[in-house]
Order: C-alpha cells, then sequence, then structure tokens
C-alpha cells in the first residue's frame, strides 16, 4: 500500500510556483527523505500533504484519501513545521495535555517518558527553553500524537549533533514500534543525517521534482563511468547521462544505467546518496551544488 | 478543545475579571450617592417641577462620563481578544500546531470563538446592566434615556456592539492574518459604523410622529421620547426649526418688531407678542419625534443590526479559515 501519491500536484501562491507539477509515490512503512535547495517546494509539499495547503492543481493521496478537513483524517498525520510552532506562554506539559484534549489516540506517557529522559522540563514556559529544547518537544509532541504518517520539515535544523543523533534514535524505535504502519518524510539539506535513516527519496529542484524511488534501486541503477576524453553520443543513446565534466584527457560521465556498459573504454564506479542528490540538482542548474550543503548547515 | 481556549485566555480572563470588578466598585459607589442625592432632591421639591429644574447635576465631570464604559469595553475587547483569535495564531505560526491535531480548522473556530463571543456579551451585558442602572436618576431627571449618547450606553445595544467588535476582530484578523492591522480595523470600523447608525440610521428605524401645535403653547412629547425636530411651520409650511437665528429672518416684518431688542423694535415688545403675532399669521409649533414607548423597539433593532452584521463576519471568518491555506 502507498502511504503517499501524488498526481502532478501544482502550487502557486501569486505569480510565483511552489511546485509544479509533483509526481511522487512513497509505500508505507518507509522513511523518505524530501531534499533540495531552499525554495525548491519543499515545505510547500509537507504543507499540501498535510492539509494545511490546498493545491492549485493535481491531486494528492495521503494515506488513503485526499488531504480534507477531518477528524479521521487529521489524527493519521504528524506534521512537524520547520519554525517549531509551539505556544511560548505555555509549558510543555500544557501542551501534552492540549494534545490530550485534541487527539483521539494520543500517548502522553510517551511524551512525558521522551522529555525526560532528554532532561527538558515539562513545568517551565517552552518560550524560555532553548532552540534545540523547544524542537525536542515539539517532536515529542508530534510522535505522542501516535500518526501513520510523519512529515517533518527540516526537523534537524534546531538539533546540536548529539539531539540530531538522539532524534533519529527516537525515530528508528518508534519506527519499529510502529511495525511497518509508520511512514516518515523528513526534509532537509543535510544529505549524510538522511543516508543513516532514509530508504527512499524525493529530489525536489526548482519547484520540479528530479528523482523519486528507493534509494537502493537508485544507487544500483547511477554510476560514474570514467574514460577517455571521446564523442559521449554512444553513451547518450543507450543511458540516460545526468551530468558530465571532462578535463584534457579524461571525461566524466554520471549516468543512469539502462543496461549494462558495453564500452570497454569506461570504468564505472559506484555512487554514494550524496553524489547521487548533487549529480541531480547540477542537473536543473548549474550552481545548484553550492546550495546543498553535506556539513550541517543551519538553516 | 475547550480546555485549550480555557488554558490560552484563563490569564486574560482574570484581569478582565478583576478591571470589570474594579470598574463596578466605582460605579456602583457613585450610582449610590446619586441615586442618594436624587431622593433627597425630590423629597425636597415634593413634585414641583419648577424646583427640579432649578436643581443642580446630579453628576459632574469625569463621573458624568461613566456610562461611555460601555461603548469602550465592547471595542477594547474586540482589539485585544478579537484581532489577534486568529491573526496571533497564524503570526506566531501556532496554527499550525492546532490545525494538525485531530480537530477541524471549523471545529477549532466553531469552539474558540464562540467562547469569545460569549465572553464578549458577558462582559458588555454586565457594563451596561452597570450603567444602566447607573443612568436611573439622569434618566428620571432628564428624561435623556433615548437620546444619542444616553441611549447607547444603556439597555441591550451594548451587549450588540461587544459580541459586534468581537466579531469585527475576529474576521479582521483572520483576513489580515496580523494582529496590528486587525486592531486598527476593529477601531475604525466600530466608531466609524456605530456614527453612522447613530447619527444617520437610527432615527429612521420606525417613522418619526410629528405633532402640531399652537405657536403660543408649548409641546413636549410624554416620557423619555427622543425629540428630532422641533421649531414653527409657516402658513405657506415652511419649516423653521427653533432657535431665532433661524426663525427671526423667516418671521413677518410685523412679526420681527416685536422681539425684544432688535434695532427698530416697536414698544410693548416681548416673546410672547412674538408668539401671539406669529399665531396671527398662521405660524403653527412642530414637533417631529420618536415617542418613549419604541424605546425598547429601538433597543432591539439596534441590537438586532450589530448581532446581524456580526454573524455575517462570523460565517464569512469560517469560510475564510476553511478554505485558505494556513
Amino acid at each position: 500500500m502507498t502511504a503517499i501519491e501524488t498526481h502532478e500536484l501544482s502550487k502557486r501562491y501569486r505569480r510565483v510556483s511552489a511546485l509544479t507539477e509533483c509526481s511522487v509515490t512513497v509505500p508505507e512503512g518507509r522513511v523518505c527523505a524530501l531534499v533540495g535547495p531552499n525554495g525548491a517546494g519543499k515545505t510547500t509539499l509537507l504543507r499540501l500533504l498535510a492539509g494545511l495547503a490546498r493545491p492549485t492543481a493535481g491531486t494528492a493521496s495521503v494515506l488513503g484519501g485526499a488531504p480534507r478537513q477531518n477528524p479521521a483524517f487529521l489524527a493519521g498525520i504528524g506534521f512537524l513545521a520547520q519554525e517549531i510552532p509551539l505556544y511560548r506562554r505555555f509549558t510543555a506539559e500544557d501542551h501534552i495535555r492540549i494534545g490530550a484534549h485534541l487527539n483521539p489516540r494520543w500517548d502522553a506517557g510517551l511524551a512525558r517518558a521522551r522529555l525526560e529522559e532528554l532532561r527538558i522540563p515539562l513545568d517551565q514556559r517552552v518560550g524560555t527553553l532553548s532552540g534545540g529544547q523547544r524542537a525536542q518537544v515539539a517532536l515529542a509532541l508530534t510522535l505522542a500524537k501516535r500518526p501513520r504518517l510523519l512529515l517533518l520539515d527540516e526537523p534537524f535544523a534546531a538539533l546540536d549533533p548529539l539531539a540530531r543523533r538522539n532524534f533519529l534514535a527516537t525515530l528508528a524505535m518508534a519506527m519499529a514500534e510502529a511495525a511497518g504502519d509508520l511512514t516518515v518524510v523528513l526534509s532537509s539539506h543535510l544529505v549524510t543525517d538522511l543516508e543513516r535513516v532514509c530508504d527512499h527519496i524525493i529530489l525536489l529542484a526548482g519547484s520540479l521534482v528530479q528523482l523519486c524511488g528507493d534509494i537502493d534501486t537508485l544507487l544500483a541503477e547511477h554510476k560514474v563511468l570514467v574514460g577517455p576524453r571521446k564523442d559521449i553520443a554512444p553513451i547518450e543513446r543507450a543511458h540516460k547521462v545526468v551530468q558530465t565534466a571532462a578535463t584534457a584527457r579524461q571525461s566524466t560521465l554520471f549516468v543512469h544505467l539502462n543496461g549494462p556498459v558495453i564500452d570497454p573504454a569506461y570504468q564505472a564506479e559506484d555512487v554514494t546518496l550524496e553524489e547521487l542528490v548533487l549529480a541531480y540538482m547540477g542537473a536543473d542548474e548549474a550552481s545548484a551544488g553550492r546550495h546543498l550543503s553535506t556539513v550541517g548547515e543551519g538553516s | 478543545m475547550t480546555w485549550l481556549v480555557w488554558r490560552q485566555y484563563r490569564a486574560q480572563g482574570a484581569i478582565a475579571a478583576a478591571l470589570l470588578a474594579a470598574a463596578a466598585a466605582v460605579i456602583l459607589a457613585d450610582g449610590f450617592q446619586i441615586a442618594s442625592h436624587w431622593h433627597a432632591i425630590l423629597v425636597r421639591c415634593s413634585g414641583s417641577s419648577t424646583c427640579l429644574q432649578q436643581q443642580s447635576a446630579l453628576a459632574n465631570g469625569v463621573v458624568s462620563d461613566l456610562p461611555y464604559i460601555s461603548l469602550i469595553v465592547p471595542a477594547v475587547l474586540g482589539m485585544l481578544w478579537g484581532a489577534p483569535l486568529v491573526a496571533h495564531e497564524l503570526e506566531a505560526r501556532t496554527s499550525d500546531f492546532a490545525w494538525t491535531q485531530s480537530v477541524t480548522r471549523t471545529r477549532w473556530l466553531t469552539v474558540k470563538a464562540g467562547w469569545l463571543l460569549l465572553a464578549a456579551a458577558a462582559c458588555g451585558g454586565a457594563v451596561t446592566a452597570l450603567t444602566t442602572w447607573w443612568s436611573g436618576p439622569e434618566n428620571a431627571r432628564f428624561a435623556s434615556a433615548f437620546e444619542p449618547g444616553h441611549f447607547d450606553t444603556q439597555g441591550i445595544v451594548p451587549v450588540g456592539y461587544a459580541v459586534f467588535a468581537m466579531a469585527l476582530g475576529i474576521a479582521a484578523g483572520t483576513v489580515a492574518r496580523r494582529t496590528l492591522p486587525a486592531i486598527a480595523v476593529v477601531l475604525g470600523g466600530f466608531i466609524a459604523l456605530r456614527l453612522v447608525i447613530s447619527d444617520f440610521l437610527r432615527q429612521h428605524y420606525m417613522a418619526a410622529v410629528t405633532t402640531y401645535y399652537n405657536v403660543t403653547g408649548a409641546f413636549t412629547p410624554t416620557g423619555q421620547a427622543w425629540v428630532l425636530a422641533q421649531g414653527g411651520v409657516s402658513p405657506t409650511g415652511r419649516v423653521v426649526p427653533t432657535g431665532w437665528g433661524d426663525l427671526y429672518p423667516a418671521l413677518p416684518a410685523s412679526c420681527r418688531q416685536l422681539l425684544p431688542g432688535t434695532p427698530g423694535a416697536k414698544s410693548g415688545a416681548s416673546l410672547n407678542a412674538v408668539f401671539s403675532c406669529m399665531r396671527a399669521h398662521g405660524w403653527r409649533g412642530f414637533a417631529t419625534y420618536q415617542p418613549a414607548s419604541r424605546y425598547w423597539p429601538f433597543q432591539g433593532i439596534e441590537a438586532g443590526i450589530y448581532l446581524l452584521l456580526a454573524a455575517a463576519l462570523i460565517a464569512g471568518t469560517f469560510v475564510i479559515i476553511r478554505r485558505r491555506d494556513a
């Protein structure tokens, strides 16, 4: 069963296109990385899936139906916005009690246990907590809802490396506990962080989907071909060349394979997730690589 | 949902209750003083109306402005509670939290706006109860309850104002998505609408009654009537309001000469002589007014107008909240 299936989903804000004909599929039980440079449409896609925004065109099917204002649909969605929206004057305990009043499957014990484990005070106004602590509170609340689909917009942005590891551990635990009934989509700039947990990827650039699929399959289908500098037309006919780079004597081709490479002049090398992401962002615009940081960018 | 509303507003509610209690203490203390003063006057004058006319005012200075609290409270509630109701959630992005719980936006708004509108009605009701009671002696003495400025601060209309101002704040905040502009809209909108209604619309709720009378006599509508216009009507049907500035040029020359103090005034000039002269020339007195019996129907109509407008604003808010992106 698919957790998410969109068909030519588009969103325009006045004259700006935030998302263009986005067609993606995420099977149930996956952890899906949503990557792309700033302004690529990651947040827009997540908000459309959560039912917080309405598409201009196209359709989305989330947990078996269109995102809608319906308690049952909303109960299945756990959404955490990038801005970490919490009531600053309320304590974490207040939020836990609000959640208990507003959600049918609320697990207050889970949220309390997690925050106590992280030594985050439950009785202190959320506004007085550090940014990282606030993010942990918001995350604990999102998980306490026991959603079937977790949509996390830049969850690492406010977390230090240790907190990141804590968060990923919690996420892994939630996944194990849900036994295949939990799907996660998390957007981030940090490919290295995502690599550890994600088994699915959606790459957005310039409001378009560049890549969508199972990470292992995609890595197997892509190779870097290194060979002498010569006409690449034969390769282009057989495979999809994503990116090319050349020195005086040698050319490097990033290709999506369509069968085996016959030309023995080329040496095929495996690609990493980071290389895959960079290649497709570079395919969209030459400078896209600059936007994608692999070393803990703040936002 | 109700618990969320309670948690969000309990501190502000306590402050509002304390302020209202303080205002009530002032109004009650002053009201009892005025009431006893009024009773003393009644006893002293024992029914003589000339004696009553000669007594000093019942309330002076700042105290006489007390009833305006029943206009101020609705406006303040609309600005401080209505405007931020949706706008602040959008500004602080807490709408992303509230609207991704297992509660639809419709229900969220129903419960939140519902309680706040009820609170506005309750606060409006409390202040108007106080000011209506406080104004009792003044109403009895000047028969002024129907007059603009008094009508607006007593009876049930302040409840309508309070509910309307709250609804305006909620709707403006939803459209503007920002608290500050919404506050400005509440202040401007409330004042403007009140001006339009009290100065232009209210007098037309029902067709006014016009009574013609003998100019040498006098006419005062019974009870707390609202006199819209009073003056003289010439034999040709020309209507001239009371006041010599308007009346004098319109009078026949022979009558003008009877007005004391005018150049070329005849001997034996007096106001009574002028009136007699006017009567002889076929002038009549007229008074256009809303009779006292219409006080409560007018209160009902005006409160109804504000409540209907509030309902329309809230209905619009629901449409926007449900359809627009968060």
